[in-house]
């Protein structure tokens, strides 16, 4: 009998702790055991017994790449618990920030994580040394983002401009002027990173995936929305929990996530792109089908050109907004506590974040759930080891590592450092 | 060095003042900001460590400070050339979200954006607790690595008027 063990003990610099098990018997793929250890679970008893205004400035150590994602999702909430309507131009400031958090994130992702896959390279610092505009285009996106988290997050890492009800601070019009320069440079970076994306060699693979993303009647998605999916579902925040289910495996201290009604899903930008296409500007949609996006790409190796058309998106969405900015009448709103509990649900980066938070009446926080887009792409991240494992048997171990980490990287698992991160140990019996 | 400006220098502190040790190279800045002489920049940088790549462009010379992991001897200051080597294996990268100081300086060094004189001072700390003051031991060090930045600057800026 002819066994394979592909056995990863730690995959360092992914959002959390992970390793990967791949058994593979007779030719046939086995258990695949992707567990990441989620870092949420333990913020999410820590923040039982603090403050409700307090819950902004602690969900932004969740994550370095994506804080702003962890505190609109947590003010949706606690806005909607406490009955806040915040005026359109704090909405418009927040989609700012958002934007600002997907031009780095996915900038970061596709030219130092992913790109060196296609590539043929073990990092980005090796593919620099041949492809030093590309990078540089990366560093320059990332900065355009960090300008605007510092400008309305007060820091580019755990931002704390924003609070419950708006902002602490709010930016004089002033102040907007470098951040729109840079902007529109990024725009055309954004651009020439997409088509340099485009001439990558993408594997013929598929995948029939459940997609999972927000939609709103005329924005593409990030701050607001219903939660929909590929197979018909529509609801909003607050039936989230009747619809995904997190349960336990043996093998992982982290949760995983299934749709009650279809098993594994996808949540994130492919998910994003595919149920809200329609939402992008129609020279952005051409853009796409230029690079090679099908309408619905169900390739997730092409992941990496949806990445790129929406920090193409954000960059443009960024520069509207501020073009038709007008400051509100006051930085914020006052919010007094009471008893009840709050669903929010924005666009991560990386997909669906959802926070649920239960406060008594004098505003301590008694209960919090925060379901992270990584957590609930677990399941078919595993479901895609397991087809690429199956289709590369052939391969020797190092190729078949290569092609599992890049299958990883696909779905940016939050892996936002990582350049080579697995090691891989191969038993043979 | 004859006609035309003379480049500036750049001094950069890595590190976030609120987490006890890891706040000396801020702390060495801080009285650096006092003393340096004049064409000297002093520059905080708590966050992204990538922007570096940006913030040293233009600058021959660019002196970083940073804190180094509990190895037994906190306080031991430690000088690095990295312009003219590969950083030494030992120096890992601790961040799990974002690009870490090696790989931003390996990362500028492919890309041929290596200031010409890049040094590192690295200070041991003993302590990282979250709103804690220096540790003793790196306080008693923040004399010694003060001094030593500026004999080095000084050094610099003695060897360009020749």
């Amino acid at each position: 009998m002819a066994t394979r063990t592909i056995n990863v003990n730690y995959i360092a610099r992914v959002e959390g702790e992970s390793s990967l098990r791949l058994d593979i018997r007779d030719g046939v793929v086995g258990n695949v055991r992707l567990s990441i250890f989620e870092p949420p679970r333990f913020f999410e008893a820590m923040l039982r017994g603090r403050r409700f205004d307090e819950v902004l400035d602690i969900v932004a150590r969740i994550c370095g790449i994506c804080p702003i994602a962890y505190q609109m999702s947590g003010v949706a909430a606690i806005e909607s618990l406490l009955g806040i309507e915040v005026e359109p131009p704090i909405h418009a400031l927040r989609r700012m920030l958002y934007c600002g958090e997907w031009i780095e994130s996915h900038s970061l992702h596709i030219a130092m994580l992913h790109a060196p896959d296609f590539l043929g390279y073990a990092d980005a610092i090796t593919m620099a040394r041949d492809h030093g505009d590309a990078v540089r285009r990366a560093l320059a996106l990332k900065k355009a983002g960090n300008e605007l988290l510092r400008l309305l997050g007060g820091r580019e890492i755990h931002p704390v401009n924003v609070r419950i009800g708006g902002f602490y601070r709010l930016p004089s019009r002033a102040e907007f002027a470098p951040v729109v320069e840079s902007l529109k440079r990024a725009r055309d970076l954004a651009i020439a990173t997409l088509r340099w994306a485009a001439t990558f060699s993408f594997p013929d693979w598929t995948r029939d995936y459940e997609f999972v993303a927000l939609r709103h009647p005329n924005e593409y998605p990030m701050n607001h929305g219903r939660i929909v999916s590929s197979a018909g579902l529509d609801i909003a925040a607050a039936e989230y929990e009747g619809e995904f289910l997190e349960h336990q495996v043996p093998y992982s201290t982290a949760l995983h996530s299934t749709h009650r009604r279809g098993g594994a899903y996808l949540v994130g930008s492919m998910a994003r792109y595919a149920l809200n296409r329609d939402r992008l500007p129609a020279e952005l949609r051409a853009l796409a089908e230029e690079a090679g996006l099908e309408p619905v790409c169900r390739n997730p190796f092409k992941s990496i050109l949806v990445r790129a058309v929406e920090v193409v998106y954000a960059c443009g969405e960024a520069l509207r907004l501020i073009a038709d900015y007008q400051p509100p009448g006051r930085p914020f709103a006052t919010a007094e506590p009471r008893a009840g509990i709050g669903y929010g649900c924005t666009e991560a980066p990386r997909g669906v974040l959802f926070h649920r938070y239960e406060i008594d009446r004098e505003g301590e926080i008694v209960d919090a759930r925060i379901v992270p887009p990584t957590s609930q792409n677990q399941g078919m991240m595993e479901e895609d080891l397991r087809q690429v494992a199956t289709a590369g048997l052939d391969l020797d171990n190092e190729h078949l590592k290569a092609h599992c980490e890049q299958s990883i990287r696909n779905h940016d698992p939050c892996i936002s450092c990582a350049a080579h991160f697995l090691t891989l140990n191969v038993n043979r019996a | 060095m004859s006609g035309g400006e003379r480049p500036g220098l750049l001094v950069a502190a890595i590190g976030n003042p609120d987490r006890g040790d890891d706040g000396v190279a801020p702390t060495v800045a801080r009285r650096l900001r006092e003393s340096a002489p004049a064409g000297v920049r002093v520059l905080d940088c708590s966050a992204d460590v990538l922007e570096l790549i940006d913030e040293w462009a233009g600058y021959t010379a660019a002196i970083l400070i940073d804190a180094s992991d509990p190895a037994g001897d906190p306080g031991r200051i430690r000088r690095l050339d990295l312009a003219g080597s590969l950083l030494p294996a030992d120096f890992a990268q601790n961040s799990t979200h974002a690009f870490g100081l090696a790989e931003t300086v390996e990362l500028a060094r492919a890309l041929n954006q290596l200031p010409s004189r890049l040094v590192l001072y690295l200070i041991e700390g003993e302590r990282f607790d979250v709103g804690a003051k220096l540790s003793p031991p790196v306080a008693a060090a923040v004399d010694r690595a003060v001094e030593a930045i500026l004999a080095e600057l000084s050094n610099i800026a003695a060897e360009r008027a020749d």
